[in-house]
């Protein structure tokens, strides 16, 4: 028979795949994303309305940081934390700061643009928002799996 | 003794009975103890997981709120159409050839894509352009630039007129030509533009100008299904959506500004647009059959040429 402790260990286990699963989704939407920069926005797969406008915000100039696209930013932050993210990564408690701090990290980047979004370019790409509660959604299963090494 | 005994003997189950019910007692207060701290331990955990996420959440509605709030609901009027001055135009339509061969594709970001189907040609048998954009629009603003350029090397412009894109949109006040109201003529192709709307806001909505005709309607459902502007027909053999380079370029310069810039092979402006003009003459070429030769095998077109698809 299984021990509470035991039990509770599984139960980490899982959640700790979830950060993998939500980190692995957000890299294939990221990957999704670049790859659309650098062939023609007209693959991109988004309605089009006043408010929803995928194109306007993936060619708007706030779509580059420096000479580097978000897009690809995005595929970056998702690579690193999928890979602090898979099963060997999270057997090192040491890497719980950097994962806590990475995701951390990559909501502030979020909600700045979803700000950008808002208030600058005046319209709100689908798929960037899948990134977004991608994020969230990573630094949430990253907050439970390592609130349940902490005593 | 007998009492005794029978006391000391018979009572020796009850006492192991009540040991054992003890140490089940025992367990259980501990197993309640454990599943009480497990609790405890799921709530507090339950607690740093959510808190972060609720602040997110917050935030992100007050942005939205804030943003709804400011929004004013509808956009607002920009540049009223002039008659684009002829030293504008002169510099536009004739953009020296020494200049666009050095500048090739230039910084041109968004190639034309290739289409297959019925040629598209003029009612005389020319291949026709069709452009299809609007007065309020960033990316169109930008793209007829190129347009212009490109166009002017196989026949003339006559009453462009000058305006600029809606002063709330992304690129705002972007300043460029529009069609309406223009012609063009040349013995080499057709070209056939719609200007859907003005940049003049009447009761929250730019006012209407040009009309769709079935058959460019039709042309846009087909290859541009979300109706994305501009929409360029290159002869039915090249579409562009959207526009070739980004129109940040443009940004806080006037029509003899960004006119006077494409001289300059050096210039981001002359790489956007002098870049687009090639590309796009690149794709008439395909469909003129690479008349003029002049024109179609001039080294920029030549160098944009390659990069079609």
């Amino acid at each position: 028979m299984a021990t509470v402790a035991e039990t509770s260990a599984r139960r980490d286990g899982r959640v700790g795949y979830g950060s993998l699963a939500v980190a692995l989704a957000g890299l294939a939407i990221s990957a999704y994303l670049t790859v659309e920069h650098y062939t023609a926005s007209t693959l991109l797969a988004c309605p089009e309305s006043a408010t929803i406008n995928c194109q306007k915000v993936t060619t708007s100039q706030w779509s580059h940081i420096g000479p580097v696209p978000v897009a690809v930013l995005g595929l970056g932050y998702f690579l690193a934390m999928t890979a602090l993210c898979t099963p060997p990564a999270w057997r090192h408690p040491t890497l719980d700061r950097v994962r806590l701090v990475a995701a951390g990290a990559g909501v502030v980047s979020a909600v700045y643009l979803v700000w950008i979004e808002l208030f600058r370019v005046g319209a709100i790409c689908l798929w960037c928002t899948a990134v977004h509660v991608c994020t969230l959604a990573l630094l949430a299963t990253v907050l439970w799996t390592t609130s349940a090494r902490r005593p | 003794m007998g009492r005794v005994a029978t006391k000391d003997s018979t009572p020796s189950r009850p006492r192991s009975s009540a040991k054992t019910q003890a140490q089940k007692r025992l367990a259980g207060q501990r197993a309640l103890a454990a599943a009480g701290g497990n609790r405890s331990s799921r709530r507090r955990r339950l607690f740093i997981t959510l808190s972060p996420i609720v602040a997110v959440v917050v935030v992100v509605a007050v942005l939205i709120g804030a943003r709804l709030g400011s929004a004013s609901g509808s956009p607002a009027s920009g540049q009223s159409v002039t008659p684009a001055s002829a030293a504008v135009v002169g510099e536009v339509t004739a953009v020296p050839a020494t200049v666009l061969n050095t500048v090739g594709a230039g910084s041109v970001t968004t190639l034309p894509t290739a289409i297959t189907g019925t040629p598209l040609t003029a009612a005389n048998g020319q291949p026709q352009i069709l452009y299809v954009g609007a007065e309020y629009c960033p990316y169109c603003a930008a793209e007829r630039w190129g347009v212009v350029v490109a166009l002017s090397r196989f026949g003339t412009f006559a009453n462009l007129g000058a305006t600029a894109s809606s002063p709330s949109d992304v690129y705002p006040s972007t300043a460029t030509f529009t069609f309406h109201g223009a012609s063009y003529t040349s013995s080499q192709l057709a070209f056939s533009a719609v200007e859907t709307q003005s940049n003049q806001v009447v009761n929250g909505s730019y006012t209407p100008l040009d009309t769709l005709s079935a058959a460019d309607q039709a042309l846009m459902t087909k290859y541009d299904p979300s109706g994305g502007i501009p929409f360029i027909d290159i002869g039915g053999k090249f579409l562009i959506s959207g526009a070739s380079y980004s129109p940040a370029v443009l940004q806080g310069k006037t029509q003899a500004q960004i006119a006077a810039a494409l001289t300059d092979p050096t210039s981001a402006i002359a790489k956007a647009i002098d870049g687009t003009a090639n590309v796009i003459t690149a794709a008439v070429c395909a469909s003129t059959g690479n008349q003029p030769a002049s024109v179609c095998t001039a080294p920029g077109v030549v160098a944009a040429a390659a990069r079609l698809p």
